[in-house]
């Protein structure tokens, strides 16, 4: 019977009392880790077989106990109808036949319990085939398929469920390795094994008791040459480990035989009580078996099956943890249960090798199961009644952990079945010892935070799209991920800006109503030109709009990315937000009817804000928005009051094509002169101001850039969309602005229609990018040496001294823009 | 733990017209392995109820049936039992122990199965066991007065087999056990 077994790696960790502070863990620890080396043993132990803090006595007669009643039962329920039935002579054959339909008949018992094998075989024939020489063995399989038919049959309220043979498989597994281990044991120190006085041989004539200790010469001379190395004579003098498992394993110890602890004999009676445990929870708070049943459990709150609400659970600490990532699921449709029942009934036995497996079982069984909990269970929502024990807390923190592992690919994808694929298909080379680490902590934030759900989370999801929940990671309120952003590829911000952007279709009317009240005013004078020009329509302001919005996201997620990578420089930033737009206020109202030139400073100024980062004029940048969509202004109103921009990240070159831009705009038609100036003086303050800044992390400043190419293609769209939409330009140079506009619209709108299809490939979408920012710089260009030889500005001769000044920056911005432009088609 | 039904001579639609309730309602799909008919079913509706209790289904010819195409006798080998079906009108004297022990040698089988005689019997000799099951439908015969419904389920379990004799007699399912146990050379009753 004996077949290879393959022993697994005991990590050092585990044998070690772990230097964790958590309280949890070390009493855990000291107590649970007892027989560290011999799982069946230590298992037993920690689901709560036998008693945890017991002399080696008191756990024998556990252990026969449990033994006898296993024997019991299995005689009583496992029925054979052709032994007749104790103390009957003449059974009565009307009751007893095999057709009878009498339900109490033995023949009836026989093939219920047929009917059950069958189950149990469909699923034990397929047990573990990489492991077969075990677990496919004829032996191996009668015990699995008794076991599981005995607690069955004891717990008809579960009957079988597919998946307990994958709890039950390594328990045994883990009895037989310790059977393997004791017999090594045995032969090193065979000594203390066997009784002196067994094998004696008895002289017939020896009349008088002389007993002779020394054993039979053969045996004598074989522990001669075995036990070379280990002359030891007494027991005490044996490592402690090795002197308790003599002590458990001695044929003469208290209960006998059915006490000796790592018995092959009672291989199947142990596996059936640790099944038993494990399922029954042993008056703990995790029954397994709960996870198997489709109905409610007791005193259940939310009247769901015990595994959803486990599932939802888990969904929740993943909120708790890393919020992006599990809105982003919830977008998706990705309900917690579709990958959590698997990974829940089998406590991830399906995710991980054998030898991983045990790994994350010891520590699963090390902690404890009991409620840490006693308060009153109406006001707890018990959906989240698993996490209130420290084993439940530790298996949902390994799920998370799991979840979390996978993040950067859950990320990148755009469909739901794409995800659960990736979940359900968990690598097979992961660093376990990490996977639980994390997970230790995990369990401790999830035992020690006071978790509150608020009821509308399960209500979430109800809904199959819940902008609600997107609406977090806009506010300033999100818990900061506790993963490092550093971990994030690149392409997380192209993928999220996708996402986000499906998202933001949706819920354009729920953005946030953080409008200060004292731009309403402004808000008012610019909705008037929008209506003025509303007659007329066209192509590009549509795409104006989208463009918009995806711009709008955009800036959120630099948001994001700011808000993690330099919180003091946001504060900052605020407050000098706060100075610009009194200035920028001020400026507006000054306008007075001049729209046009209005909204086009706002424009410019608009692109400083973003370029810049610094002060600018940022409800101007967002009223810039105006004239294309009202709602979208109230929108980027919410995310520039309450994000700083991105200074941090661009290097003072950004400035310079923040003025080129700037300057862009005076050479269409502006009304109002004092604005353009007060405008332009800012953008030039800024550029000074820009210079000074310096571009802080590398990795952000790529972020950045890609963020700014982006943005830069959108703003100057939408800022060409915008003038489009005005109508309002002079002469020509409006007109052929409006085409060059049009064009680009088109242009970047497919780009961005291709980055919105789920499979863009990242660096596809930077190329495009690069080519897009490159014919917008063409047109760029042209329109400025358009408006070189344009004399029809409304302003006098101060603007033309300013446009010249802004010319020359220009160009030198352009330079830069082609350099980097060229840099990303590389890529 | 196989079980085998053996049943026969139902005769309908002629003479009966469709098995006793009592007995349809033990005859369940799923517990019967194997079904043996010694014949004269006599339709083909006979025979389709008889597959869905089980598919595996043995049928010899009886003078009665529709059936053109079912063998006059039949074997098969069930665990360690070699079986023989025949319907029983072709060995004359009808129901004669020693003419169906030709017929059980001639077949070189353990356990002959025949009807025709609308009785039961269960007879064991040197050579091995002959059953009769009777008529399944309590059909009028001309050589047996006071026809009672009956049948037989065998479960064979090794080298040893039990034979369940189920009768209705008065309106009531009565029930009846006999064991036979066959050796590696010899064949032996309990």
């Amino acid at each position: 019977m004996p077949p290879a077994v393959v022993n697994p790696l005991m990590p050092e960790s585990l044998l070690v009392p772990p230097s964790s502070s958590d309280s949890v863990s070390q009493g855990s620890t000291l107590e649970n880790r007892r027989f560290g080396d011999l799982r069946g043993l230590q298992w037993r132990i920690n689901l709560g077989v036998l008693p945890s803090s017991a002399s080696v006595d008191y756990l024998r007669r556990a252990t026969a106990d449990y033994r006898r009643r296993y024997a019991s039962m299995r005689r009583h329920l496992l029925v054979d109808p052709h032994t007749p039935k104790r103390g009957s002579n003449c059974p009565d054959l009307v009751i007893d036949n095999p057709l009878s339909q009498n339900p109490d008949s033995t023949w009836s018992r026989f093939f219920r319990n047929a009917e059950l094998e069958r189950m149990v075989d469909q699923d034990l024939s397929r047990l573990y085939p990489e492991h077969g020489s075990y677990f496919q063995t004829p032996g191996c399989q009668g015990m699995l398929r008794r076991i599981l038919l005995l607690w069955c049959l004891k717990h008809p309220e579960y009957g079988y469920r597919q998946g307990m043979h994958e709890l039950l498989a390594p328990l045994l597994y883990v009895l037989q390795v310790d059977v393997e281990r004791l017999s090594e044991i045995r032969k090193l120190y065979d000594d203390h094994f066997t009784d002196k006085f067994d094998g004696l041989l008895c002289k017939e004539n020896d009349l008088s008791y002389s007993f002779d200790f020394r054993k039979s010469p053969d045996l004598e001379d074989e522990i001669g040459s075995h036990g070379n190395d280990k002359k030891v004579k007494n027991l005490e003098e044996l490592d402690p480990m090795i002197q308790n498992i003599v002590l458990l394993c001695d044929t003469y110890g208290s209960e006998g035989e059915l006490g000796i602890v790592l018995s092959e004999k009672f291989i199947e009676h142990d596996a059936y009580c640790m099944f038993d445990a494990l399922l029954g929870g042993a008056h703990g708070l995790v029954a397994m078996a709960d996870f198997f049943s489709s109905s409610p459990a007791a005193g259940s709150h939310t009247g769901l099956s015990p595994v959803i609400e486990a599932s939802r659970a888990l969904y929740c600490l993943l909120s708790l943890v890393d919020s992006p990532l599990h809105s982003h699921l919830v977008d998706l449709g990705v309900e917690p249960q579709y990958f959590a029942l698997r990974w829940l009934r089998v406590l991830f036995g399906r995710e991980f090798s054998l030898e991983n497996l045990l790994i994350i079982w010891d520590e699963i069984f090390a902690s404890d199961n009991s409620n840490v909990e006693e308060g009153p269970d109406e006001d707890i929502d018990s959906g989240i009644r698993i996490l209130r024990s420290p084993r439940g807390a530790f298996i949902s923190a390994m799920a998370v952990a799991m979840i979390l592992h996978l993040r950067s690919k859950l990320l990148a994808t755009e469909n739901a079945t794409t995800c659960l694929q990736r979940l359900l298909n968990f690598p097979q080379n992961t660093n376990i010892k990490k996977l639980l680490e994390k997970a230790k902590s995990l369990q401790a934030l999830a035992l020690s935070s006071d978790i509150s759900i608020p009821p509308s989370f399960f209500g979430v999801y109800n809904q199959s799209k819940s902008p609600i929940t997107r609406s977090l990671t806009l506010t300033s309120e999100t818990v900061s991920p506790k993963t490092p952003l550093n971990l994030l590829p690149d392409s997380y911000w192209e993928e999220k800006w996708r996402v986000i952007h499906e998202a933001e279709e949706t819920k354009k009317d729920e953005a946030d109503k953080q409008v200060p009240t004292r731009k309403k005013g402004w808000t008012e004078k610019v909705k008037f030109s929008i209506r003025r020009t509303e007659s007329d329509p066209s192509p590009s302001k549509v795409q104006g709009s989208r463009t918009e919005s995806k711009a709008s996201f955009r800036r959120s997620l630099l948001q994001d990315l700011n808000k993690a990578l330099s919180s003091d420089e946001d504060t900052e930033k605020m407050h000098c937000l706060e100075t610009s737009n009194e200035q920028d206020n001020i400026s507006v109202s000054v306008e007075g009817e001049g729209q046009d030139g209005g909204s086009k400073d706002n424009n410019c100024t608009a692109e400083d804000r973003f370029l810049s980062g610094n002060t600018g004029s940022e409800e101007n940048s967002s009223s810039f928005t105006d004239p294309v969509s009202p709602p979208g202004e109230v929108n980027d109103h919410e995310i520039y009051s309450e994000k700083s921009s991105v200074a941090s990240n661009l290097s003072f070159n950004e400035s310079n094509e923040d003025s080129f831009s700037s300057s862009n705009v005076p050479p269409l038609p502006v009304s109002s002169m004092p604005d353009n100036m007060s405008q332009i003086s800012g953008c030039s303050n800024d550029i000074t101001g820009n210079s000074a800044t310096v571009s802080r992390e590398r990795k952000g400043n790529k972020v950045g850039w890609f963020w700014k190419f982006g943005r830069n293609n959108n703003e100057v769209m939408t800022e060409k969309g915008g003038d489009a939409s005005e109508g309002t330009k002079a002469g020509n140079g409006s007109s052929k602005s409006n085409t060059t506009a049009a064009a680009t619209c088109s242009t970047s709108s497919s780009v961005s229609c291709k980055g919105d299809s789920a499979d863009q490939n990242v660096m596809g979408t930077l190329r495009n990018l690069g080519q897009s920012m490159l014919e917008n710089i063409q047109v760029i260009e042209s329109v400025f040496q358009q408006d070189k030889g344009q004399g029809t500005s409304l302003e006098g001769f101060s603007k033309n001294i300013l446009v010249g000044k802004g010319q020359v920056t220009a160009m030198a911005a352009l330079k830069e823009l082609r350099k980097i432009s060229n840099l990303l088609s590389e890529m | 733990m196989v079980l085998v039904l053996a049943l026969g001579d139902l005769h309908i639609p002629h003479r009966a017209h469709d098995l006793p309730a009592k007995f349809k309602s033990m005859l369940v799909p799923g517990k019967i392995q194997h079904i043996i008919c010694t014949g004269n079913l006599c339709i083909k509706e006979v025979h389709d109820y008889l597959k869905t209790l089980c598919p595996d289904l043995h049928i010899a010819r009886g003078e009665y049936d529709e059936d053109t195409r079912y063998p006059e006798t039949k074997t098969l080998t069930i665990g360690q039992f070699k079986l023989g079906l025949c319907h029983g009108h072709q060995v004359i004297p009808w129901g004669d122990l020693d003419s169906l022990a030709m017929l059980q040698r001639q077949l070189d089988v353990d356990i002959l199965v025949t009807g025709h005689t609308h009785q039961f019997t269960a007879y064991k000799h040197e050579g091995g066991v002959v059953i009769n099951p009777g008529s399944a439908t309590g059909a009028y015969s001309s050589i047996t007065y006071d026809v009672n419904p009956s049948f037989v389920l065998m479960d064979i379990d090794g080298l040893r087999v039990v034979v369940y004799v189920y009768e209705l007699i008065d309106g009531e399912v009565k029930v009846d056990k006999i064991d036979f146990k066959k050796t590696s050379s010899s064949h032996s009753a309990h």
